[in-house]
């Protein structure tokens, strides 16, 4: 029993949740299947929509209508990666924190981290926005003639990877709110980033700027798509560095590590009253 | 019943050593009245309950002890501060000679802890599949794994359970399926906070005499909690008595009887229809004044239950707190 976590333990322990996940897909396919294609229903709904009002009138504030629809295939493909890897409410983590079940986490022999990393990822139930966005993304790239390279390729993942970042450190930092009232907070994170998929694809390029520069940092939803996609096609707005995204996902990342550790230690020494059986494991 | 308990690379014989250690909690307290809102709004109220007061006991490897009290006396606490779920707020705690909070990862390879009032079973999945997610969670070898696996089941009877998904058990099922799982990794020490909690008779005879073997031949440490003072009994050899966050009591359960005055009780029958009941300590004494009785028809035994001498103890300190 091997106490080092390697890559091969990361990936086993990925695997175990992908295994789980499928058999609990075909154990009530036929729901599932509503449920997923629901999902991907509404997602293209809301992309659409926005891409026939871009179409109809020729763009939308100083954005054309492939570069619309190539910010709607990265909002997907980033929220397919948020449905990919946190169907567990390990990134709704105000859930697990509120109803008091961060003990079932305690009493397993593997960092908070590497479990929470894992324990959400289902590939099968949650892969169906991630290959909708996949799909949109081509077809933008195909329809602005994007060349793609390596390096552009690289960069895309690098964009996705920091608004996941940006995602995930927003939940984990309002969800501290759970570990001092935990029946109050217990579904802020889903408040939270429910508010991030409201504007993230909608085009900010016509707004003034005292909207933008909001919307890029106390409210980060311009990083949802918006200004890592004007970034990807090379012309970052604002005149900010490329670079922003990353910087900011470093930053929010940060401030949300050191506060839910010290809601983490304000838990471990005041406990929770508040176990809720549900809710934990589906 | 060969299973596999890892090897503790401890040095010393200690299970579970608590020194000194003090838990306080803050509850919130309102009363209804309009100005008890009032009140809350600009100064909230708070009151200070000290779940365990400068707490100190050693359990040595092997041991199988009853952890027991009357509600909220400390017993799910110290259960929580073992397995490294609180911190407390003074006091040193060393569980197989580490420190459950900086050693958690290392501490949980060797220790299995079950919440009666909880499970770790995946709700929507066959118990087979949770024992699958185990092993892979906690690193189990296959072999370890396949052994302890065909061990439980025999034992704890689950042959039949472990296709059915978690949800569709019974509490006893339920209970017994969290039980086989907490020991797929051969945990050297198990806490049980409320085992029994709802189980009928026949499910609670088959989780006490599956403790008992684990203990009696794998060597287990086993720290158990309970209202059932009977269950408790016939499980541990060693009994803590925790009451307003203090250790009361820490011995066997004779010594207990005798401290409760718990008396045995014989019940005479005459031919003439008279009936005699004598309250007697030793039993040679007894019989001394049986025989120089006449017309004796009938004696039975009986003695005080534990229970209910407890019952009468916890109702006193309940009096005597503040």
């Amino acid at each position: 029993m091997a106490d080092r976590i390697t890559l091969g333990r990361v990936l086993r322990l990925l695997a175990i949740s992908a295994k789980m996940d499928l058999l609990w897909l075909l154990r009530d396919t036929r729901y599932a299947l509503l449920g997923i294609g629901g999902d991907i229903v509404s997602n293209v709904a809301t992309v659409s929509g926005v891409f026939l009002i871009a179409s109809r009138f020729g763009g939308i504030g100083g954005m054309n209508a492939g570069e619309v629809l190539f910010m709607m295939a990265y909002s997907t493909m980033a929220t397919g990666l948020f449905i990919l890897f946190g169907s567990g409410n390990n990134i709704h983590i105000s859930r697990i924190i509120g109803r008091g079940q961060l003990e079932h986490l305690f009493i397993q022999p593997l960092p908070l981290g590497v479990q929470l990393a894992t324990c959400g990822f289902m590939p099968f139930t949650g892969g169906g926005n991630l290959i909708m966005g996949i799909v949109l993304m081509a077809a933008a790239v195909r329809r602005m003639g994007l060349q793609v390279t390596f390096l552009w390729f690289f960069s895309l993942l690098a964009y996705l990877l920091a608004t996941l970042t940006v995602i995930v450190a927003r939940s984990y930092l309002v969800s501290s709110m759970a570990f001092y009232a935990p029946a109050a907070a217990e579904e802020i994170s889903s408040t939270a980033i429910d508010g991030t998929w409201f504007m993230s694809t909608f085009p900010l390029s016509g707004m003034p700027a005292f909207i933008q520069i909001p919307l890029l940092t106390v409210l980060p939803e311009g990083l949802m798509a918006w200004f890592p996609s004007l970034c990807l096609l090379g012309r970052p707005p604002l005149n900010l560095t490329a670079y922003y995204p990353m910087v900011f996902a470093l930053i929010i990342s940060l401030i949300a590590s050191a506060i839910f550790r010290k809601g983490l230690t304000h838990y471990v020494t005041k406990g929770s009253n508040r176990y809720l059986p549900h809710g934990f494991r589906r | 019943m060969s299973p596999k308990v890892q090897t503790d690379t401890s040095r010393t014989d200690s299970a579970v050593s608590i020194r000194g250690v003090t838990k306080t909690f803050t509850q919130w307290q309102r009363d209804n009245t309009g100005r008890g809102l009032l009140k809350n709004l600009l100064k909230p109220e708070k009151r200070v309950v000290t779940a365990l007061d400068n707490v100190s006991f050693e359990i040595k490897k092997g041991e199988f002890v009853a952890y027991a009290g009357p509600n909220g006396a400390g017993k799910s606490t110290t259960m929580k501060l073992l397995s490294g779920m609180l911190l407390p707020a003074s006091g040193g705690i060393s569980v197989l000679g580490m420190s459950p909070h900086r050693q958690r990862r290392a501490v949980m390879q060797k220790l299995g802890v079950l919440f009666g009032n909880r499970t770790e079973l995946w709700w929507d999945h066959p118990v087979i599949q949770s024992f699958a997610w185990k092993k892979v969670v906690w690193d189990i070898p296959d072999a370890l794994y396949r052994e302890n696996l065909a061990m439980v089941t025999e034992l704890l009877d689950i042959g039949g359970l472990l296709k059915t998904f978690a949800r569709e058990l019974s509490l006893g099922q339920r209970m017994r399926a969290d039980l086989a799982m907490l020991l797929l990794h051969s945990p050297a020490l198990i806490l049980l906070d409320e085992p029994t909690l709802g189980l009928d008779v026949v499910a609670k005879r088959q989780m006490i005499g599956f403790l008992k073997q684990l203990n009696e031949r794998a060597g287990t440490t086993i720290v158990v909690t309970s209202h059932d003072m009977d269950d408790l009994e016939e499980m541990a050899r060693r009994i803590l008595l925790v009451s307003g966050g203090k250790i009361a009591f820490d011995g066997g359960f004779a010594a207990l009887r005798n401290e409760l005055g718990c008396t045995k009780r014989a019940a005479v029958n005459f031919h003439d229809g008279t009936h005699r009941e004598i309250d007697y300590q030793d039993t040679r004494s007894l019989l001394r004044e049986l025989s120089a009785m006449d017309g004796v028809a009938d004696v039975s035994f009986t003695q005080t239950s534990l229970e209910e001498g407890l019952a009468n103890l916890f109702a006193k300190w309940k009096n005597q707190r503040p």
